[in-house]
């Protein structure tokens, strides 16, 4: 009868592989007991991901959930036949064991590509010494880890992709990691301690994303990075920097950046910028950054400043998201207030949407807006979330009022 | 080739294996790469003597979806969520026509496709039990019976576990006899084959291991039978008991290594020491159940009996609720387990066949 002939286990083997490599790794093994045909089918599985998903532990204890876990890793690696390409260790019960020693030395052996291991409980991991071997790294994400490589340890000459987070290095295995990895693409680097200058010396880098507690920021020779987004989590002693003489941080900032198309300057970091001596503009305009994103608490007259300086900067700005951070300390009124000759001369002509949200009623903020609907010809939209209902109607009020440039721009008013 | 007006659409024309042959919209064909090879390489195509031959996998019903596929993804201007919707409606077959889509589409080289329907069958996979998998794609359930009813490891004190083993030893005997059955029947026609000595040894429970013609399964058989006359009732009893015991041995090795464990793990890797652990536990095993009291005995019996009318679903869901339920496991089990393999690799002087039980074993405990 033709209803009972099994077509699936005859398609050509490369198929069943990426049916297999669709399947959640649970899934995957568990076809070895379906048929014959399917005993050994998934053992070449290239792509091993040991996560909640794939693996379903149905229990309340710890410990057994731990060593169940453990076994299962070993017993997978133990069958597993042919090369492993990625293999992904991301279990929320998982705490950093030494058995991970055992599979990451195991792994070093191959030719692993993708390396993914996140901690989601408990302590710092050291990561083995076995990992720095893994020379054939593509990609590396590792979560709630201590990274201290053996010496000399000369790179992931093949790495193009570096995921750090929660993680704790020296200042010196920093530097040396990120310039002796020099094909670097992406570098994502979120809480960090153990060192506290982010020198990025990394030629091929694209893509660049931080967010944690630093001092300093340095690049060196990313002429390439087109996207980058900075968050700096503390807020404390940006203003007398002593190293920063004349220039002051923003020239410095975005000098080795010539090519950036996005940026966004999360938390505080734009009091880190506005740290030092602010200019008018910077010396070379970000000819190619269309899309700005910032947070600023407009009381601050520096941050007020260093965000007119970036605009300014901008010519080809298309796209302005403004995120305003409620004043954190009590600025003098007469401080923040910025004279009207600042907002001269600086027409958007390209930017086309702006978003604003958490503004207030504050006479700052409501110049700043003013200032972006009167130079903005080509302005499409402009959404507007304020950060409170109280004061929504006098704010709305003002906002008619202000003259636009651009006869298409419409302004959203969003609820808080 | 440009196409100036509508009505002079260029077409291509296809042949599917069972010798029909039709013309097909040049923009919708070409999506294929495989047919946008042929035409730019070899010219094939263009007339009803010239068409393009279409592999075998391609029969003509798979061809029309494939076309329909190709005639919705070649126009330019859908939006993602238009051909997702699409790609989700187009999908909706029966696994019959799953497969074959998938393998027409990548005998055509068409990606996206052989991505969407791999995707589709997957999803079809997931998350169901074996017996499902099997009925859904019309698998033969080739395993056999013996293999499924390997003991489960127990690694707990979950009686629930020693209760489904002790079950699985039972049902395992009642497969053996059978077989037993059918080897007696075999074995008696090699027996004038033999010489008397040679059939007297044998039926006085002699080692027959040297002389007999026999696969390594049979030759275990002759060497359990070695204590005992060959007497029916009693072998059984044996034969039974031994099962138990194998089903035990795991638990009771588990139970020691956890002793072990915490004092050295490193020892444990080695090979020597755990094989002399393991001769002793399976001593130890023999003793303990040599040691029951009959009265206990027939009363594991009666809750044997009892589990096993509870166990009237599907066994292989049943075992997983079990094992959902928690066991403990330890590190140092695969180490126990493969050296319970070479352990019984010896007894069986067939290597290849333990490994194949080592595997399958390794395969239910883990993910069972």
């Amino acid at each position: 009868m033709e209803m009972d002939i099994d077509y699936i286990s005859n398609l050509p083997e490369h198929i069943t592989d990426k049916i297999l490599s669709c399947l959640s790794l649970r899934d995957a093994v568990r076809t070895s007991i379906l048929s014959r045909k399917w005993r050994y089918k998934w053992i070449s599985l290239p792509q091993l991901v040991f996560d909640n998903q794939s693996l379903l532990i149905s229990s309340q204890d710890q410990t057994l959930i731990r060593n169940k876990l453990i076994n299962i890793v070993d017993h997978v690696l133990l069958l597993h036949s042919g090369p492993i390409q990625k293999f992904k260790l991301s279990h929320r019960d998982l705490q950093g064991v030494n058995d991970i020693d055992r599979w990451i030395l195991f792994l070093s052996r191959g030719s692993l590509k993708e390396f993914i291991l996140e901690i989601w409980k408990g302590h710092r991991y050291k990561l083995p010494a076995s990992l720095y071997s893994c020379q054939k790294l593509i990609h590396l994400e590792i979560f709630n880890c201590m990274i201290r490589p053996p010496t000399p340890f000369n790179g992931f000459k093949n790495l193009k992709s570096l995921d750090l987070q929660h993680i704790t290095m020296e200042q010196d295995v920093f530097d040396n990691l990120i310039s002796s990895c020099t094909l670097l693409e992406r570098l994502t680097l979120m809480n960090f301690d153990g060192f506290s200058q982010l020198n990025i010396h990394a030629p091929y880098l694209l893509f660049f994303d931080i967010g944690g507690v630093f001092e300093d920021v340095n690049f060196n020779a990313t002429n390439n990075l087109a996207i980058v987004s900075i968050g700096l989590y503390a807020t404390a002693g940006y203003d007398q920097n002593p190293a920063l003489g004349s220039t002051g941080n923003m020239i410095k900032f975005f000098a080795p950046l010539p090519r950036i198309q996005r940026l966004e300057v999360q938390s505080f970091f734009l009091k880190y910028l506005a740290a030092g001596k602010v200019p008018e503009r910077l010396p070379t305009p970000c000819i190619e950054l269309n899309y700005l994103s910032f947070r600023i608490n407009f009381c601050d007259r520096a941050e007020s400043l260093g965000a007119l300086c970036i605009l300014r900067s901008s010519p080809n700005l298309q796209e302005l998201e403004i995120l305003v951070r409620p004043d954190d300390q009590a600025v003098d009124g007469r401080d923040a207030r910025i004279s009207e000759e600042y907002f001269h001369n600086c027409p958007f002509n390209q930017l086309q949407l702006v978003k604003l949200v958490g503004i207030s009623y504050a006479k700052q903020e409501l110049n700043f807006v003013n200032f972006l609907l009167a130079n903005s010809p080509v302005l499409e939209k402009m959404t507007i979330k304020p950060a409170a209902a109280i004061g929504g109607c006098e704010l709305l009020k003002e906002l008619l009022r202000f003259r636009r440039a651009s006869v298409r721009a419409e302004i959203i008013y969003l609820d808080p | 080739m440009a196409i100036v007006r509508p009505e002079m659409k260029s077409y291509i024309w296809l042949q599917t294996t069972d010798g029909s042959i039709q013309e097909v919209e040049e923009e919708v064909a070409m999506f294929c790469p495989m047919i946008c090879r042929e035409v730019l390489q070899t010219g094939m195509g263009s007339s009803k003597n010239y068409a393009i031959k279409l592999p075998q996998r391609v029969n003509p019903a798979v061809l029309g979806l494939i076309l329909d596929y190709c005639r919705f993804h070649q126009l330019p201007g859908h939006s993602n969520k238009e051909l997702k919707t699409y790609d989700e409606k187009f999908i909706r077959l029966d696994t019959k026509n799953l497969c074959e889509l998938t393998s027409a589409a990548d005998s055509l080289q068409l990606r996206p496709l052989v991505d969407l329907t791999s995707r589709a069958l997957a999803r079809i996979i997931e998350g169901k039990t074996p017996e499902e998998i099997r009925e859904t794609f019309h698998l033969p359930d080739d395993l056999t019976e013996e293999e499924k009813l390997e003991p489960l490891r127990n690694m707990t004190d979950d009686p629930r576990i020693r209760l489904l083993n002790r079950l699985y030893a039972r049902k395992r005997k009642e497969l053996k006899e059978r077989e037993k059955v059918k080897n007696v029947e075999v074995a008696e026609e090699h027996m004038d084959k033999r010489s008397v000595d040679d059939l007297l040894s044998f039926i006085n429970g002699g080692d027959g291991d040297s002389k007999c013609v026999r696969s390594a399964k049979n030759k275990k058989k002759n060497r359990r039978r070695k204590d005992q006359p060959r007497n029916s009732a009693s072998n059984n009893d044996n034969e039974n008991r031994e099962k138990e015991t194998e089903s035990l041995n795991s638990a009771h090795y588990n139970g020691a290594v956890e002793d072990v464990s915490s004092s050295n793990r490193a020892l444990m890797l080695q090979d020597s020491s755990s094989a002399t652990l393991l001769s002793n536990l399976d001593f130890d095993d023999a003793d303990i159940d040599d040691g029951l009291d009959p009265a206990l005995k027939e009363e594991i019996d009666r809750e044997v009996e009892d589990f096993a009318r509870r166990l009237n679903s599907v066994w292989p869901e049943r075992m997983q609720e079990i094992y959902a339920l928690g066991q403990e496991r330890r590190l140092l089990q695969i180490h126990g387990n493969s050296s319970v393999a070479r352990y019984t690799g010896k007894r069986n002087g067939s290597s290849m066949n333990v490994a194949h039980l080592f595997y399958r074993k390794l395969i239910l405990i883990v993910f069972l």
